[in-house]
């Protein structure tokens, strides 16, 4: 799905090229539409998430002049947006993982921690984990999955975000903390930075 | 094992990949004119939560405290509120001291005068009152206009027939016919009356997410959660300095405004004279040939209803690429599908 032609280099000349030549702004969504896409799908499952994404293209499109040329990766720029737009569905969001907490769970072992120790796998721990991420705040949980489920750098989220990198690290830990509570983890020597 | 580890396995079994489709939203870019499908996709939305909070907002007040005030008991009177219907919902924001302009007689006339419809919707209640379909008609639609109330026939924007002297009475029947669609009753809301309906509530509770200082507006109010009188509820719901200055901005402000006010009205237990003052406000603000009653059946239904939305088809207008014509024979089926 995601093609990287050679003719091009960097998101930056495309973005740049796009101004004259709307049809070079194509080439950013072959590269990062199918990443996008999969990263909605996580979050808010398949059904929205060919719109969103489409839409997230389009805003872009609409805001391509005042992309800062100096960063030649766009993707913390193309996630910020559909951060946004994300946001928009932040009850379905709550909603979808709730209900994965419900559903059942195959295994009753001892306790989260126990199994957690044992190094179960994530299968075994979904109730906790999609417990976690429903009570997490909106702020938190954007920054937690754009790290662990859309693979970007601390600077990249705060580029995404807009906010400060401490920002992001403060937000960051609180959510690990979060999880790893759920997790049925208290040490606090696991506290990481 | 690391949290971090475990989130990204647990993310990963969550995971779907790209299906072929996606490649039409790659021809929704190609096909350009970005900036209006984005802005029609909030309007829809921004309508709609306009729409439901009036359907509910307006009963609830009505009965808040579910004390039976000037309404008869429920079940002395046969109420139809049943089979499948279409009701023209109309959101207008009047502009202060035009009615006065207009002189007494004319604001007293219940199509009032110096309007303009900021939303046009559709509301079709099937008879099961599962679903219900909220069919927003874009204000800027170029459409064919027949002659009304001493207004010539013409073709122009949609909300033109609203303006001008025939108000509701001429976007009704225009609409009517454009449509083929009968409008069983009609919802009429003046934002601006809404001032009064917040004084009557004792002021609203909102929270807002950044501070606001309009000077132009006269506004200015701290970030967080604030009470709002109901002349600092309109500055903020008016003001151009808050989010982007656009109208879908606004729209979603009306929608915010009414929630407020439906929890308002749920929350506080209302004595007699504030009631009335409240009842009188309400009347002032929302005009509809829909009982007291009725309404609340409404409401009580639709509460429960699933509200899909939607809006009109269309594309840019081949005389006026800043307006919309409506896309056959994609709008003829919709409304077809309506009846």
């Amino acid at each position: 799905m995601i093609l990287q032609p050679a003719t091009r280099g960097a998101d930056a000349e495309l973005v740049n090229a796009s101004w004259t030549e709307p049809e070079a702004f194509a080439e950013l969504f072959d590269r990062y539409a199918g990443m996008l896409y999969r990263y909605v799908s996580k979050r808010l499952g398949p059904e929205p998430a060919e719109d969103l994404v489409g839409e997230t293209f389009l805003v872009a499109f609409s805001r391509r002049r005042s992309y800062d040329l100096a960063y030649p990766d766009a993707r913390p720029w193309l996630f910020g947006i559909l951060t946004k737009l994300i946001s928009r569905h932040h009850r379905s969001e709550a909603a979808r993982y709730r209900a994965l907490l419900r559903a059942p769970v195959e295994h009753t072992i001892e306790s989260p921690a126990d199994r957690v120790a044992a190094g179960v796998s994530a299968q075994a721990v979904r109730g906790e984990l999609a417990g976690a991420l429903a009570s997490l705040s909106a702020k938190d949980r954007d920054v937690l999955l754009l790290i662990a489920w859309g693979d970007l750098t601390y600077v990249e989220v705060a580029q995404a975000l807009g906010i400060p990198v401490g920002t992001v690290r403060s937000r960051l830990n609180r959510g690990r903390r979060k999880v790893r509570a759920a997790l049925g983890d208290t040490n606090p020597m696991a506290e990481e930075e | 094992m690391d949290d971090l580890k475990l989130l990204r396995d647990f993310g990963a079994r969550l995971e779907h990949e790209p299906p072929a489709t996606l490649v039409r939203q790659r021809e929704r870019l190609l096909r350009g004119r970005p900036a209006r499908r984005w802005w029609a996709t909030w309007w829809t939305a921004g309508l709609v939560a306009v729409a439901t909070a009036v359907a509910v907002v307006v009963p609830t007040m009505l009965l808040a405290g579910g004390r039976p005030v000037a309404v008869p008991p429920a079940g002395a009177r046969n109420v139809d509120v049943g089979g499948a219907m279409n009701i023209l919902l109309v959101g207008s924001d009047s502009v202060e001291g035009e009615n006065v302009a207009y002189g007494p007689q004319r604001a007293r006339q219940p199509d009032g005068g110096g309007r303009r419809a900021d939303s046009i919707i559709i509301l079709h209640v099937p008879e099961d009152r599962g679903a219900v379909t909220a069919v927003s008609v874009p204000r800027d639609s170029i459409v064919r206009i027949q002659a009304c109330a001493g207004d010539p026939a013409r073709v122009d924007m949609i909300n033109s027939t609203y303006d001008q002297d025939g108000g509701l009475t001429c976007l009704r029947q225009t609409l009517q016919k454009l449509t083929g669609l009968t409008f069983k009753h009609t919802i009429e809301v003046d934002f601006t009356g809404f001032k009064g309906v917040v004084d009557a509530l004792g002021g609203v509770q909102l929270t807002l997410s950044r501070p606001v200082d309009d000077r132009r507006a006269k506004l200015k109010l701290p970030a967080g959660k604030v009470t709002l009188d109901g002349e600092a509820a309109l500055g903020w719901m008016r003001s151009r300095a808050q989010g982007d200055g656009s109208d879908i901005a606004r729209i979603k402000r009306q929608a915010q405004l009414l929630r407020a006010m439906a929890k308002k009205a749920q929350s506080s237990a209302l004595d007699q004279n504030r009631l009335k003052a409240l009842l009188s406000e309400v009347r002032e603000s929302v005009r509809t040939d829909l009982g007291l009653e009725e309404m609340a059946g409404l409401a009580a239904q639709l509460t429960e209803a699933r509200i899909s939305t939607t809006v009109v088809p269309w594309q840019p207008a081949r005389t006026d690429r800043n307006r919309v014509e409506w896309r056959q024979p994609q709008a003829r089926e919709l409304f077809e599908s309506l009846k």
